[in-house]
């Protein structure tokens, strides 16, 4: 017995989805083409590669149609598949809009979307977070947030159906549609696959606190938080110092954090106006400190470093503290370790690796960032040890986790993702930008423009790469080009052992050259020492095209599965091209 | 050798978390202020174009996060600089006191060919705050700081305040001055030859033509 669709087919009135208003770019992101898809084309699409980059038993079924589900639950799914693509849905003309204050309401954490609402979110300068839909911190205007949210509520809609009927398979039905599951189903295909799509957001917190393992983690440390809390009430340091600095820093444009902000919600102007210093302190500014504080305690080798304060800021605005807490180090320890330590170490790191990948999959751009201003190929060993200048901007991608790097709806899908399937999101994710602003014809045409020279193309590509991701509104605009089986960049495949391979490579590689660094410092390693450095970690030192490929042979043992991949989708286009000849 | 389509100078501000670096970029290059910046995580960079004695620059002002661990990740673009700018916080003195370590990290970084020549310049922030929460005996302090004799910041101080504009545009036609002096200067003694010159953990290529044969 699934809820009735109350807006089917009620009209024509639905408004162009292509605004003349709006730039070219703007209009590509806000309404993605491959919106239209129906959930089953992207689900059951198949691929090559998905016979390759499974990542568990519980993926091997991905080409085939789920066979755990009741049948008649599997129709029901089907038939709001349907749905997905009627072109006709419409608002409902609600009767009486929702007043502006629903931002305001603390208590009842996130509202809900419901056909009733949606009009008085689209009223409100806020969105359902808190955040201002305009401000200076991202480049979106009222009016285009509101045109993609209209679309975007009612695609909600059909995606909280389909987890009511899904939580009801799984016999964790819910008593009434607004209700707060605090378990979910066990990882599946199935479930993976929903998660990709979308959690309801009133249902993220607990949802991201279930898959990352935060009810274990609790567990074993019941009152813990509290103590460490009361421990640290009086604590002056340098951790505590920076925190000061940053806790008004964290997000000015969000209502919960910037009291400032509620004293004038009329302001629904898409003009600027985050001139206010926060007059006193909101609770939730109160929230941050405790628990970032607390954390700086708890985890002396990291203690406070800038951009835990977005993550932290971000989990508060979904959970309790003490969850929110306990998630900040399931993160750390899990997830990004080390990224935040003292040196940051964890940064590059995954930055090395993240170049790695880029070189390996996507040449054309590698061609680009590869090098010094110079015009110089970077050689491998310069890659970990000096990282190309572009990686400024994306490391901190994986240290603020994209909060404040993409808009807010499509960051909270990454994190989604995130907290089901691991860290492997965070370079699949980033792989699937960097391959986004390449193919964007702007950046071509301003590299055209630029004068050339690989320092102006550097340039032109960090300053893109630093602001195109704040334009990606559409969260399925991002999933499908990373997810889906045909259309996408098929980066949604690297799987997470490549990932964990790839980074303890980098890492040796890195306290190698270091410790070289330090004992031999001054002094310039020969040729031979140079090869036996790079041979003695397992790669193959190739000097005739000079050094680009030196340690091509490391690469291709790490990256087999995708290499072979490349490979086979080379014999395929070669099979392709001889057809259309 | 290649050709400098156009004159580009390349300034890296620098100072703790919170002395306004990000402010006092945005109100050069947009001319708005806005109480809350969010902090800078990694690096920013805007562009300006202006005209420093009668000849138009395009100003490239790079931004960067103020907490101490991320100056590992700085190595990158400290490089090629034309100008650094120190920034610190009249109202907080520890700011201040930090400016020659912050000299001392761009200069290992940034690997220039003559330290003792590079242009520098000090900002002092925060102007509008009201007297009573600046510095004790500000003067003073600063003049410790940059009249050490040898090794002392002994570079022009500009006392601004990006919240109401005082003073930024004039600081920056002396950075943009300087810079350009010292691109000048880097054309005249054969370009960028001190990058990678002394890079402990840069391992010499066998010759395969490597960038800087000028």
């Amino acid at each position: 017995m699934a809820p009735e669709d109350k807006t089917e087919g009620s009209g024509s009135g639905r408004p162009p989805t292509v605004g003349g208003a709006h730039t070219l770019a703007a209009n590509y992101l806000l309404t993605p083409k491959s919106h239209q898809r129906t959930d089953s084309s992207y689900s059951r699409n198949y691929s090559l590669l998905d016979i390759y980059g499974t990542e568990s038993p519980l993926e091997e079924g991905t080409a085939l149609p789920e066979r755990g589900l009741d049948a008649s639950i599997m129709k029901e799914l089907d038939r709001l598949d349907f749905h997905d693509t009627d072109n006709s849905l419409t608002l409902d003309e609600p009767e009486i809009a929702s007043p502006i204050t629903i931002a305001f309401d603390r208590k009842s954490q996130i509202q809900p979307i419901s056909p009733d609402n949606i009009d008085g979110l689209l009223k409100s300068p806020y969105d359902r977070y808190g955040f201002k839909k305009a401000s200076a911190h991202h480049s979106t205007t009222k009016e285009e947030y509101n045109e993609w949210f209209k679309e975007y509520s009612q695609y909600s809609l059909r995606r909280k159906k389909k987890w009511l009927l899904l939580m009801k398979s799984n016999g964790l039905g819910l008593d009434n549609d607004n209700a707060i599951p605090t378990r979910f189903p066990p990882k599946s295909d199935k479930v993976k696959k929903m998660i990709r799509r979308g959690i309801p957001a009133e249902w993220r917190g607990n949802a991201w606190f279930f898959y990352a393992g935060g009810n274990e983690k609790l567990n074993k440390h019941v009152g813990v938080y509290d103590r460490i809390v009361k421990d640290t009430a009086e604590v002056q340091n340098k951790d505590t110092e920076v925190i000061e600095r940053d806790l008004n820093r964290t997000f000015p444009d969000n209502i919960y954090f910037n009291d400032m902000l509620g004293a004038d919600p009329g302001s629904s102007s898409t003009t600027i106006n985050t001139d206010s210093l926060p007059t006193a302190e909101t609770g939730m500014i109160k929230c941050l400190r405790r628990v970032l504080v607390a954390f700086a305690h708890y985890q002396p080798q990291i203690g406070y470093c800038q951009s835990l304060n977005f993550l932290a800021g971000l989990l508060l605005l979904f959970m309790e503290e003490e969850k929110a807490f306990w998630m900040l180090v399931i993160l750390t320890e899990r997830i990004i370790p080390k990224v935040h330590s003292a040196n940051l170490e964890g940064v590059h790191t995954d930055q090395g690796v993240l170049m790695l990948c880029v070189k390996e999959y996507i040449p054309q751009l590698w061609s680009i960032l590869g090098k010094t201003f110079e015009g110089e190929t970077l050689s491998e060993d310069k890659i970990l040890t000096r990282l190309p200048p572009v990686t400024l901007v994306t490391s901190s991608w994986f240290m603020s986790l994209f909060v404040g790097i993409l808009p807010i709806e499509t960051a909270l899908r990454v994190w989604d993702i995130l907290w089901y399937e691991g860290s492997k999101t965070i370079f699949r994710i980033s792989l699937t930008i960097c391959k986004m602003c390449l193919d964007n014809p702007e950046f071509q045409k301003a590299r055209g423009t630029s004068g050339g020279g690989a320092e102006m193309d550097q340039i032109e590509l960090f300053q893109f790469m630093q602001n195109f991701p704040k334009i990606i509104l559409d969260p399925n605009f991002l999933v499908d080009n990373c997810f889906k089986k045909i259309g996408g960049y098929g980066f949604g495949s690297l799987p997470q052992d490549e990932i964990n391979n790839c980074r303890e490579f980098v890492s040796k590689q890195r306290s190698k050259l270091n410790s070289k660094k330090t004992s031999s410092l001054a002094t310039e390693l020969t040729d031979e020492e140079r090869k036996t450095l790079i041979s003695s970690s397992g790669s193959s030192y190739n000097d005739e095209d000079g050094s680009i490929h030196d340690v091509y042979g490391f690469h291709r043992s790490i990256m087999s599965g995708v290499v072979w991949n490349k490979n086979m989708s080379n014999k395929m286009k070669k099979k392709f091209s001889k057809r259309l000849k | 050798m290649t050709l400098r389509k156009k004159t580009l100078l390349k300034v890296i501000i620098l100072g703790d978390s919170g002395v306004g670096k990000t402010s006092l970029m945005q109100q050069f290059v947009n001319n708005k202020f806005l109480h809350q910046y969010k902090a800078t995580i990694g690096a920013d960079f805007l562009t300006k174009e202006i005209t420093v004695d009668n000849k138009v620059v395009t100003l490239q002002i790079w931004d960067t996060a103020g907490q101490e661990r991320f100056q590992s990740l700085g190595v990158a673009f400290y490089r090629g600089a034309d100008c650094c700018v120190l920034c610190y916080d009249v109202t907080n003195e520890k700011s201040l006191n930090n400016l020659t370590s912050w000299k001392d990290e761009f200069l290992v970084q940034s690997n220039v060919a003559n330290p003792q020549d590079f242009p520098f310049i000090i900002i002092g922030n925060k102007i509008d705050i009201e007297e009573s929460r600046k510095i004790p005996s500000l003067s003073k302090k600063l003049n410790n700081i940059t009249n050490q004799g040898f090794g002392g910041l002994n570079y022009p101080v500009f006392e601004t305040s990006a919240k109401d504009s005082i003073n930024v545009e004039a600081a920056f036609e002396v950075i943009a001055k300087m810079a350009l002096q010292q691109e000048e200067l880097n054309e005249v003694n054969g370009g960028d030859v001190s990058d990678d010159y002394n890079d402990a953990i840069n391992i010499h290529l066998e010759g395969n033509g490597s960038g800087c044969a000028c």
